[in-house]
């Protein structure tokens, strides 16, 4: 007996850019038209993306997905981004009507636990992206089907004002947002770490849950936080990535393991999302 | 589905019937379960599995992998669940295809290569080994077992010896003249060899002066390596009469059918795994729809037609 194949296989899609512009410096968001099925997309998933026809950079790039709206018109993905090595220069001057190969939505999403009543978004610089989806997926489920959620409250943290992107919509979607700049320039000066740390108190282990995402520092910080006080938190981890479905293991992360062995799972498979107990935390 | 119209493809890699030449890479195509939302993995001509060891491994620690011009360098570690976790976990999944399944073996030992091949002689599904060759000798101070002729003729001869499937050995390209361990291997009971395994490389981040990889260096794939692996493949089948299998860089049809002309019997796809899924799907087609236009009704005779003036 052979695995016969009746439902018709996954593909690269081919996406067309609706829209592309700079939101913040060295910062972009890409809007795309992609097919249908997208709208399946949990926050929290990824897709990867290549420039259509162009054989360098060689490797598709991940990129978690920041929003997805349906209009009559079809449905929008959208990537939110920074500027970082060769792919993202590429992408970064990429204009309306250019095409993309993608190949998604990939990786396990956010799982919100249906007895949490108080959520904590934990978002470093571009780490919003897709936090600001969560938000708002959030907000719609808890208007929808009367979900116990009592509050969400966004711990967005920059460098400087300028770069704390999605605010506005984090505004909307959470009942607090509250910021932090390394530079002072608003909210909170300091770390966005500290600034969660000092309203640690908020939280308890029954009936809260965090959800983070940035730079590699700041999540061994709220990974340290969360662990003292027993509150679970789900973290959106990154690494290089060749082909997001599990197969190359390049995107290894260190996780915890029972015997001597070091144990690593991969970020496009297993992950993106995981539990912040399960990791072994460089500086934890 | 054949039809008048579809080229014969079906080849013999030494006893192990193919219905294709296609095959994907060993590592790159996990154990099937990743890439079956993909593509249909009955049309594949054989699957080989990422490269199993005595015991699990647990890999490298991350960084992993660098893209570099036209490719990648990985330094995975060879990590993978075991020859015995296959058996039980991953083995019945792939049996369910129609599809030639090629285990991939490795060791840090020769006693580590013999023990691997008798656990997976005699066990059902399975249609012949891979042996990779390019992984280091922890008895003779880390130099690859296909790096030394002696080494590269024992590991061939004792697994052969264990074992009633045909063996594939996969040669490195990491060494003085690739086509004496390919003679070496064919001496041995080799029933085919595959190449090339990947170029050993290295790529350094000038902002941090450290190397990207943790392992400092690692294997070089993609079509960087084309040339070379073609280059490699052509001089093997002039000096060996087992059939070749080449691997290297393969990105589409165009690129296999080089492979092909130069005298692999079959090709492996690798790298262009991540890049496009169904690359596999869009080889054999290529080739298929290269052998209709060109009135060749049967893959032999493509393979080995390069014509030098």
């Amino acid at each position: 007996m052979t695995n016969t194949i009746k439902e018709s296989k996954k593909s690269i899609v081919t996406a067309r850019i609706v829209d592309h512009y700079e939101v913040a410096r060295n910062h972009f968001l890409m809007s795309l038209k992609v097919p249908s099925y997208f709208q399946a997309a949990v926050p929290g998933q990824f897709v990867m993306m290549r420039v259509k026809g162009r054989e360098d950079p060689f490797l598709p790039r991940p990129f978690s997905i920041n929003f997805l709206n349906s209009h009559n018109t079809g449905t929008i993905m959208g990537i939110l981004y920074k500027v970082i090595g060769k792919g993202t220069t590429i992408f970064s001057r990429l204009k309306k009507d250019d095409e993309l190969s993608v190949m998604g939505p990939l990786g396990n999403g956010f799982n919100m636990p249906p007895d949490r009543k108080k959520i904590a978004l934990v978002a470093g610089g571009v780490g919003v992206a897709p936090l600001s989806f969560l938000a708002e997926y959030l907000k719609r489920q808890t208007n929808a089907s009367a979900q116990g959620i009592e509050e969400i409250v966004c711990f967005l943290g920059a460098s400087t004002s300028q770069l704390l992107l999605d605010r506005g919509r984090l505004a909307d979607a959470c009942s607090k947002l509250m910021i932090s700049t390394d530079d002072g320039s608003d909210g909170y000066h300091g770390t966005v770490t500290e600034l969660f740390q000092n309203h640690i108190d908020s939280y308890t282990d029954n009936d809260s849950i965090v959800f983070c995402c940035g730079p590699d520092p700041m999540m061994t910080g709220v990974a340290g936080i969360v662990k003292k006080y027993s509150i679970p938190c789900q973290v959106s981890m990154e690494e290089r990535m060749a082909c997001g479905v599990g197969a190359c293991l390049g995107c290894a992360v260190r996780v915890k393991s029972h015997g001597d062995r070091p144990r690593y799972m991969t970020v496009c498979k297993d992950g993106p999302v995981f539990d912040s107990k399960d990791i072994i935390w460089k500086q934890a | 589905m054949k039809s008048k119209n579809v080229p014969g493809m079906n080849v013999d890699i030494g006893g192990i019937e193919l219905k294709n030449p296609v095959m994907t890479a060993s590592g790159t195509f996990g154990y099937g379960e990743e890439y079956n939302p993909y593509i249909d993995i009955n049309r594949l001509g054989a699957f080989i599995v990422k490269g199993l060891s005595r015991e699990p491994r647990s890999g490298s620690p991350p960084p992993r992998i660098i893209e570099t011009a036209a490719g990648m360098l990985n330094a995975v570690g060879l990590q993978n669940i075991g020859v015995d976790a296959f058996i039980k976990e991953k083995l019945p999944y792939l049996s369910g295809f129609d599809v030639a399944v090629i285990t991939n073996i490795f060791g840090e030992t020769i006693d580590d290569y013999i023990r691997v091949a008798e656990r997976l002689n005699g066990v059902p599904g399975i249609a012949g080994l891979e042996v990779n060759i390019s992984c280091p000798n922890v008895k003779k101070g880390g130099i690859a077992f296909g790096d030394d002729p002696e080494t590269a003729y024992e590991v061939t001869r004792k697994v052969k010896n264990v074992t009633d499937l045909p063996i594939i050995v996969k040669l490195t390209p990491n060494v003085t003249d690739i086509t004496r361990i390919a003679r070496v291997v064919e001496e041995a009971g080799a029933d085919a060899v595959s190449l090339i395994n990947t170029l050993k490389g290295m790529a350094v981040n000038v902002e941090t002066m450290k190397p990207y990889l943790n392992n400092i260096t690692g294997g070089l794939s993609g079509p960087a390596i084309k040339p070379v692996a073609l280059r490699m493949v052509w001089e093997v089948t002039r000096e060996v009469s087992i059939p070749v299998i080449g691997i290297g860089g393969i990105m589409n049809a165009h690129d296999a059918l080089e492979f092909l002309i130069v005298g692999a019997t079959a090709i492996q796809i690798g790298t262009a795994n991540f890049i496009n899924p169904r690359a596999t799907m869009d080889v054999l087609e290529g080739i298929q729809h290269y052998m209709v236009e060109n009135g060749i009704s049967d893959i032999h005779d493509l393979i080995g037609t390069l014509t030098v003036e």
